[in-house]
């Protein structure tokens, strides 16, 4: 155990590093100071805006994406994210808390994008995120759905497909499924 | 027995016990297990004036790790009575056990680890109860705690090895530990659980007529929608791209590295970029996969090995059932060129059906393999007049499932330095000696104290020498020296002879006793290396390995 | 000659082996190093803290007790699970339900004579630094990379380059099937579990799409039916996977989503372990890496032979392989490449103020930071919705903002990496 000091003094010399006074305080995480970084760095484009709950807790806030072109304009859609501290190792978790017609998301808010999930890598950073989402409302995927029925609609009759997003969002119902109304 | 997994009940509560284990070896490595009796043979008699003998703690703890998962029962032999010092690396005794027989004590604390294991133990020296017959054909490994004197431990490892019985010989003292694994001269094993990655044989180059159908049934990719272009299962995918291949090629696949290449890239060319993704990912597995799959079958020079031993070429009534079936799948192999088809498929993107019908299309070819190298094993097993049960169906299949990681381990004995030692042994000891960084001075300097203790031991000294006796390490050291140099005394390096002494320094600064760490660490491997043994899966040591717990590494050695 | 007859009395006790090794030096054993009476006292005096009671931890406690070292305490938030007998060697059936770290410590005190154990069954991350203080070593035998991570970064944190007993060696085991690994950190010194984050490989995660859509493997059944049919189904269930009907339920309805597929092999022990994340693990394996660890502990608080630098790997499937080598330490590691700095502040500053002088500081050049404690964010940049949020904070003292001592955290896009200060007040 000597020995072990000894090697600390010596790097303390090396760096000349002083000490602090007084008793320790809470650090703040890897994850908080990622996060921090991360959302400083973004790029919200008009379409975009964040809500903090607690804006003392930037691990949890939400997401809403109002698209201005595409199928899905004039809608507002709003996500919830989620921040582990094992951020950035984990990704982080979305949901959409609106029931929407989408073939990339599920009634429940599942998301459906590659790198929330099985591409998800700690170099990626929350814009990477928010980027793909945002894709997602310009160009419905229909060939990896989620919601399936949304998903052959679109594949089979683009037009057919548009009407149902414009009623689902209105609030009506598509193939016996109630949606909520996410209109302006 | 174990049970059966139903919708309704769900488990048992033994699976449940055994679910961690189960995930490894599965229900067969478990009956193997269960099967099994394990001997130790934990000490031998005193070391010398201070010593009431080996403590054992290294046979203790790797039979803790083999009740714990349930091998059948156990028997431990050890003259010993329990002393103070043993109440200070034994977990598996307890105050109340101080004066008892070790043996006993020991056994009965191991046996409340687990309900469904049986534990018995004697106080008789092991030479006793050898005088019984049918004594050591009740278990299926043997473990013995070293130091063991030669008049011992000799008939012993030579019993065993007439009854075709694994010995694990164990050295445990100070922060050194080491131990051999004595196998049968033939120990052969169909599960060896080679990595996933390498098991992958997909025969795109060596197609059968189905597989080759399949592929030439995938319609035109051209004519196809976004949605289906971009599930197309990449073996299909392969299959069509080599025929247009080979087309433009004199009908030649891609056989070297930069023809692989190139195929790779016409593959890539040919997926759709201008969708939503950008790409597709059937496209991108398919151009992974071109330089492992596109390769013709070809026989791993392991597997050729195993088809020219004679075992395999001329089977008895009573060869083992692993070479009769090595025998049909050897003659399935000369009749096809290839072994029996595995049969697995990789996960790929693709709809559901059609992966499912790929899969069948695999699944239909290795049943049909199976079924061809199982009638191959009925004719052998007739034509031999084998008297024994047929060989099960199910262990047929599983040989042809792992034909081609199948191995076959050449035994060797409990390696000493002796007078007889064998001349490969002692040329790897000296080659060893030659690299500074090795740790067979440890494994030496364990020989030496086992010479030591002969000496104390059959010279009837056991109450006057002490196993520090400065003269007696002497002795035997340059000795034991003299033996690995005996036909060339000068190949000795200064260097070497101090690894070897430094390595003896370390040895004797707990003149002969265990720590509790290294026994425990040394206990881990033993079991390690009993399990694969008893169930016959993975591989097992070949044969020594030496265990440094002041620089925390360990070595393997053939020897 | 009968040798069960032989009894020879004993003199050295019951500790002989281990104090051999103490009082006599070992040609690997450090030069400067003296053996003796103070080597064992030293051992004695040692409190050791185990965090993990079980497949390692049961091990650990075992091997230290019989190390000599005579004051444990173990830390697990579990109760014993039927699965753990194969393997928690201190657990019988009659303990099932009951917290582990308490029966562990029970019963290796009963057995050995003179070792001091105690429990707390709860979280790592329920105790503060005070808690961590009064160790001298700590030993980890964990199954989860989350909590290995806090308490390095803990550990890091308490370093206070002034007091050498702030400096709590780390030494961790994990186990998998027939490998493992054991290695040892010295906060701040050596490469830390933050450092070595990437020799972990995260499972492979399949895309959400093909589990919802085309399901090709019995695995994605189980997970559309833990994910997707149970959030549908049972909204207001929460999922507990050590619910047997919970599990039923969603093998039920996997294997009939497997059955609608025609896909093959779902069985109830693969749904476990999906849905669990299982990991196999057997009692010898973790008896190599409990003991290897431990081993440690006893060198590195006897000097009596020289200590991992820094990691061992072992694997057992063929034979028997292990390899050491120097894991290094990354200069721009997260946790233990950042260390606070610290920095004199006037309380009376305003925090607009003092990142006013951050930018003019020749050490810090921060022009547009962001930044904050633990608890609370004191100014952030972007999204706009946080600085109109936090503005207000501007124009506050930093003694209203801070305490004396704290440490902040400041990001600023000009650099690539963060900064974090521990802010004294003059």
């Amino acid at each position: 155990m000597l020995k072990i000091w000894s090697m600390k003094q010596q790097q303390q010399q090396a760096e000349n590093a002083e000490s602090a006074a007084g008793k320790k305080k809470k650090k703040v995480t890897a994850a908080q100071l990622r996060v921090q970084r991360d959302l400083q760095e973004l790029t919200l484009g008009s379409t975009m805006k964040m809500s903090f709950p607690n804006p003392d807790d930037i691990l949890n806030f939400t997401l809403t994406i109002e698209p201005d072109e595409g199928m899905y304009k004039g809608g507002i859609f709003n996500f919830s994210f989620s921040v582990n501290q094992n951020f950035p190792h984990d990704p982080p978790k979305v949901k959409c808390t609106q029931k929407i017609y989408h073939p990339n998301i599920d009634l429940e808010g599942n998301v459906c994008l590659n790198i929330l999930r099985e591409d998800w890598k700690p170099v990626l950073n929350l814009n990477a995120v928010i980027v793909g989402m945002q894709f997602l409302f310009l160009e419905p995927n229909a060939s990896d759905p989620l919601n399936k029925e949304a998903a052959d609609d679109l594949r089979t009759n683009r037009d057919a497909f548009k009407r149902n997003v414009r009623s689902s969002m209105a609030g009506g119902s598509v193939r016996g499924n109630a949606f909520e109304r996410v209109l302006k | 027995m174990a049970d059966t997994f139903t919708a309704i009940t769900g488990p048992s509560s033994k699976e449940r016990k055994y679910d961690r284990q189960l995930r490894l070896w599965a229900a067969s490595g478990q009956q193997a297990l269960e099967d099994s009796r394990v001997l130790l043979i934990n000490s031998d008699g005193p070391l010398g004036r201070d010593s009431t003998g080996v403590t054992g703690v290294v046979g203790v703890e790797a039979l803790k790790n083999l009740v714990l998962p349930g091998i059948g029962g156990f028997t431990i032999v050890d003259p010993a009575m329990v002393t103070e010092a043993d109440l200070g690396v034994n977990f598996f005794l307890e105050e109340e056990s101080l004066g008892k027989s070790r043996a006993a004590e020991t056994c009965r604390l191991l046996r409340e680890l687990n309900p469904d294991v049986q534990g018995y133990s004697s106080a008789k020296p092991i030479a006793d109860l050898l005088q019984d017959p049918e004594f050591l054909p009740r278990h299926k490994l043997v473990i013995i705690s070293g130091p063991t004197k030669s008049s011992s431990l000799q008939p012993l490892c030579q019993a065993a090895t007439e009854l075709g019985i694994p010995v694990l010989y164990t050295h445990s003292v100070g922060f050194i530990a080491t131990f051999s694994l004595q196998l049968a001269a033939e120990f052969p094993i169909v599960e060896t659980h080679p990595d996933p990655e390498s098991t992958q044989d997909l025969r795109l180059l060596n197609a059968w007529p189905e597989l080759a159908a399949a592929g030439a049934a995938l319609a035109d990719l051209g004519s196809m929608d976004d949605h289906q272009h971009g599930h197309v299962p990449y073996i299909l995918l392969l299959l069509r791209f080599l025929e247009e291949w080979k087309q433009s090629h004199d009908g030649n696949v891609p056989s070297n590295y930069r023809e692989k290449t190139d195929f790779r890239e016409f593959v890539r060319s040919n997926a759709r970029t201008s969708n939503a993704e950008g790409g597709e990912e059937n496209f991108d597995e398919a151009a992974a996969a071109v330089l492992k799959t596109i390769s013709p079958f070809s026989l791993r020079s392991t597997i050729r090995d195993i088809f020219e031993m004679s075992e395999c070429q001329l089977p008895t009534a009573e060869s083992p059932d692993f070479w009769i079936i090595a025998s049909a799948v050897r003659s399935f192999y000369s009749v096809h060129n290839v072994l029996p088809l595995p049969g697995s498929l990789p996960d790929m993107k693709a709809q559901s059906a059609d992966y499912v019908s790929l899969q069948n299309i695999y699944k239909a070819k290795a049943r049909k393999d199976v079924d061809e190298v199982t009638a191959t094993v009925r004719q052998l097993e007739f034509q031999l007049g084998r008297t024994t049960p047929a060989i099960p169906e199910r262990e047929i299949e599983v040989f042809c499932k792992n034909a081609a990681h199948i191995k076959v381990v050449r035994g060797r004995g409990i390696p000493q330095i002796t007078g007889a030692s064998n001349a490969a042994t002692i040329k790897t000891i000296r080659n060893q000696l030659g690299n500074p960084d090795s740790l067979i001075p440890l494994w030496i300097a364990c020989q030496i104290l086992d010479a030591v203790v002969d000496d104390i031991q059959t010279s009837g000294q056991e109450l006057q020498r002490s196993v520090d006796d400065e003269e007696l390490w002497q002795t035997h050291t340059d000795r034991i020296v003299n033996l690995i140099f005996t036909d060339d005394p000068a190949a000795l390096s200064h260097e070497a002879r101090e690894h070897i002494d430094e390595a003896i320094l370390e040895l004797r600064r707990t003149e002969g006793g265990e720590l509790h760490n290294i026994a425990s660490l040394a206990g881990g491997l033993v079991a390690q290396e009993a399990l694969k043994v008893l169930t016959r899966q993975y591989g097992p040591l070949d044969n020594t390995c030496v265990f440094d717990g002041a620089r925390s590494r360990s070595e393997m050695y053939r020897l | 000659m009968d040798t069960s007859t032989v009894v020879v009395p004993d003199q050295q006790g019951r500790w002989k082996h281990l104090y051999k090794a103490l009082t006599k030096p070992g040609p690997f054993s450090d030069e400067d190093w003296v053996p003796g009476a103070e080597t064992v006292n030293a051992l004695e005096s040692s409190k050791i803290l185990v965090i993990g009671a079980g497949g390692l931890g049961c091990e650990i406690l075992k091997n230290l007790a019989l190390s000599g070292f005579k004051d444990i305490h173990v830390i697990d938030m579990d109760t014993i699970d039927i699965s753990n007998l194969n393997r928690q060697f201190l657990f019988r059936q009659t303990d099932i339900g009951k917290p582990k770290a308490e029966v562990a410590a029970a019963f290796v005190q009963k057995r050995v004579k003179g070792v001091n154990i105690t429990p707390y069954v709860g979280k790592i991350q329920d105790k503060d630094e005070d808690y961590y203080m009064q160790f001298k070593i700590i030993i980890c035998g964990l199954d989860s990379i989350e909590a290995r991570r806090w308490i390095n970064s803990t550990l890091i944190g308490m370093v206070d380059p002034e007091d050498p007993e702030s400096l709590k060696p780390l030494v961790d085991g994990g186990t998998e099937g027939f490998k493992g690994q054991a290695r040892v950190i010295l906060p701040t010194l050596s490469s830390c579990i933050e450092c070595q984050l990437d020799m972990h490989a995260p499972r492979p995660a399949v895309p959400l799409c093909t589990i919802a859509t085309i399901p090709r493997q019995p695995q994605h059944c189980i997970e559309w039916a833990h994910q997707i049919a149970w959030q549908e189904k049972r909204k207001d269930d929460p999922f507990d996977s050590d619910d047997m009907e919970h599990i039923s339920w969603v093998y039920n309805a996997a294997l009939e989503r497997a059955q609608q597929f025609h896909i093959h092999g779902v069985t109830f022990q693969m749904t476990q372990g999906v849905v669990k994340n299982i990991i196999p693990a057997i009692a010898s394996t973790n008896a190599v890496i409990a003991a290897s660890t431990t081993s440690e502990v006893l060198k590195i608080a006897t000097s009596c032979n020289p200590y991992l630098e820094n990691y061992m790997m072992y694997a057992g499937e063929e034979g028997v392989y292990t390899y050491t080598f120097e894991a290094e330490k990354k200069p721009d590691c997260p946790v233990c490449g950042n260390l606070a700095r610290k920095m004199d502040v006037d309380p009376n500053m305003t925090l607009g103020e003092f990142i006013e002088s951050l930018g003019e500081r020749a050490e810090s050049q921060l022009k547009k930071p962001s930044m904050r404690t633990e608890e609370r964010t004191l100014y952030q940049r972007f999204p706009p919705q946080l600085e109109e949020h936090t503005r207000p904070n501007l124009q506050l003292k930093l003694g209203e903002l801070l305490e004396n001592g704290q440490e902040i955290a400041v990001s600023d896009s000009a650099y690539t990496i963060d900064f974090r200060f521990r802010l004294i007040f003059k």
